[in-house]
């Protein structure tokens, strides 16, 4: 039996840290750093710390994790692996210190480091797929994902020396346009789209269902990131952004169909309150594309309105991203610690299931009590109201804590 | 079915697929057991290609069956690929249908 890599716990284990920490840090200051400090010291630090503390550093254990299922083979280096996972987590620690005490040179340094540490995990996942020559919508999707990846850093470091030296100020808001739209559409939309081409037939046991469709999310969605960030960078006339909206929209509508043709064939009634709830988080963030979608275009002058980005912008990484990622984990964890404590004793010795190490109906309360939390969270950034905001602000990050709590005591099992 | 075969099958349904909570004789994974002399040959498949449990339960399979025969070999192939309807009657009603 091949031997379990410890790599993906390490990014998972820390995932889980960083999101403790942001919802540590932001649980009493939400509202405010969400709504009157979002371009300043607290929001970059708290952003990037969901951002990349939290939501890439889960998303790249489970890149380690599923593309050795997917595979079957190991991936190209495990030292590269962990010289990756040094260099970003160390990278990330000092560059949201830099960002929190406005420290350019510190930024600098670490931000570059950060860099590096993206650089080698997208060599190791280059190399890997490139031997293992096994392409298809899944595998095309995590490798386009990560090159979008590196292209969100090195936007996000040449943001970061336009800062240092004042080259290309006219450019500066153009980048980090560009910046947003690969990391967030980019990275992670191609990623999590990918991945659940793998993971939702696998929980629903689903058989015989369509899969062209994957081929043309997978091009539309591509066209919408291109488009959106050729939009940015060249100070596009608002229709090209809406173009870029109304690709993402489409795409993202056919991914629910899509969804819908897996769960039709499934041979599995019930495949967790994690998945169930993965599958809501979808429909309802199609709803709301649609919605952008038709206010780009009832209002273009305010679509880029500070206002209206931050509210996607929350909608789209504290809500779908961030979601996806949480209901994923109800399954990626006990899969990864069972396989990790009990996969070499199956067979020889009576062991639990995988269901019997994470309680599906506890799942199913807390992430029905956090989703709730931010839906009205959310509420209260569409009204503008602090209030709201705050107070299920609060709720949202303790029933955060319940659930991350839920998911670690898989750990121990 | 040969009564060696009923007792090798018997021992296969100790491995169980951890994520659905069924045997792999009930999920309808086992398509031939051949026994020849000092060999056991098991051939079968997984419900999904690139399924995560490939090499758990194949590893589990070679220990179930390791006190049989000298040499056990485990061929897992996804040639014919896994059809829902190989599962048992028992197994479609565990998984709710």
């Amino acid at each position: 039996m091949t031997k379990i890599s410890r790599l993906p716990f390490l990014f998972i284990v820390t995932g889980i840290v960083g999101f403790i920490a942001f919802h540590a840090t932001s649980i009493f200051s939400l509202s405010t750093w969400l709504t009157e400090e979002l371009r300043g010291p607290n929001g970059w630090f708290q952003v990037h710390l969901f951002v990349l503390g939290w939501a890439t550093m889960l998303a790249m254990g489970a890149v380690y994790q599923l593309i050795h299922v997917i595979l079957q083979t190991h991936i190209y280096s495990e030292k590269l692996g962990y010289a990756h996972y040094l260099c970003f987590t160390a990278g990330l620690i000092g560059t949201l210190y830099g960002f929190l005490y406005g420290e350019v040179y510190v930024l600098a340094i670490f931000a570059t480091l950060m860099l590096l540490g993206i650089l080698l995990f997208a060599f190791n996942m280059a190399v890997t797929l490139y031997k293992a020559k096994h392409w298809d919508t899944i595998t095309i999707s995590a490798a386009i994902a990560v090159a979008y990846l590196v292209l969100t850093g090195i936007s996000g470091l040449l943001m970061g020396l336009n800062l240092a030296l004042g080259y290309w100020v006219e450019l500066h808001g153009r980048l980090f346009g560009a910046h947003i739209w690969l990391g967030t559409i980019g990275w992670f939309g191609l990623l999590i789209t990918g991945f659940s081409y793998k993971m939702l037939p696998m929980f629903y046991l689903a058989h015989d269902y369509p899969k062209k469709l994957q081929t043309i999310i997978l091009l539309l969605w591509n066209a919408a990131v291109i488009a959106g960030v050729l939009s940015f960078l060249l100070n596009g006339k608002p229709w090209t952004m809406q173009l870029a909206l109304a690709l993402l929209t489409i795409a993202f509508i056919i991914y629910n169909v899509h969804l819908l043709h897996i769960r039709k064939n499934r041979f599995k009634k019930n495949p967790g309150a994690g998945i169930q709830w993965s599958m809501y988080v979808n429909h309802g963030f199609a709803i709301i594309l649609i919605l952008l979608l038709a206010f780009s275009i009832y209002k273009p002058d305010q679509m880029l309105s500070s206002e209206a980005v931050r509210l996607a912008g929350w909608l789209y990484l504290g809500g779908w991203v961030s979601l996806m990622v949480l209901c994923y984990a109800s399954k990626i964890v006990p899969f990864l610690w069972w396989t990790y404590k009990y996969g070499k004793l199956a067979g020889k010795q009576s062991i639990p299931m995988m269901s019997d190490l994470l309680n599906d109906k506890k799942v199913k309360v807390s992430l029905t009590c956090l989703i709730s939390a931010a839906l009205l969270m959310q509420m209260g950034l569409v009204s503008n109201n602090a209030i709201l905001i705050s107070i299920f602000g609060i709720i949202f990050s303790l029933c955060s804590f319940v659930y991350i709590a839920l998911i670690s005591f898989v750990f121990r099992k | 079915m040969l009564a060696n075969e009923e007792r090798i099958m018997n021992l296969l349904k100790e491995v169980y697929d951890p994520e659905l909570g069924i045997n792999i004789v009930d999920l309808g994974l086992i398509y031939e057991i051949k026994e020849e002399v000092d060999r056991l040959y098991v051939k079968m498949t997984l419900t999904t290609a690139g399924c995560p449990m490939h090499d758990t339960i194949k590893s589990a399979v070679e220990w179930v069956l390791k006190d049989e025969k000298p040499i056990v070999e485990v061929d897992v192939v996804f040639e014919p690929s896994w059809e829902p309807q190989l599962m048992s009657d028992w197994a479609k009603s565990m998984l709710g249908f």
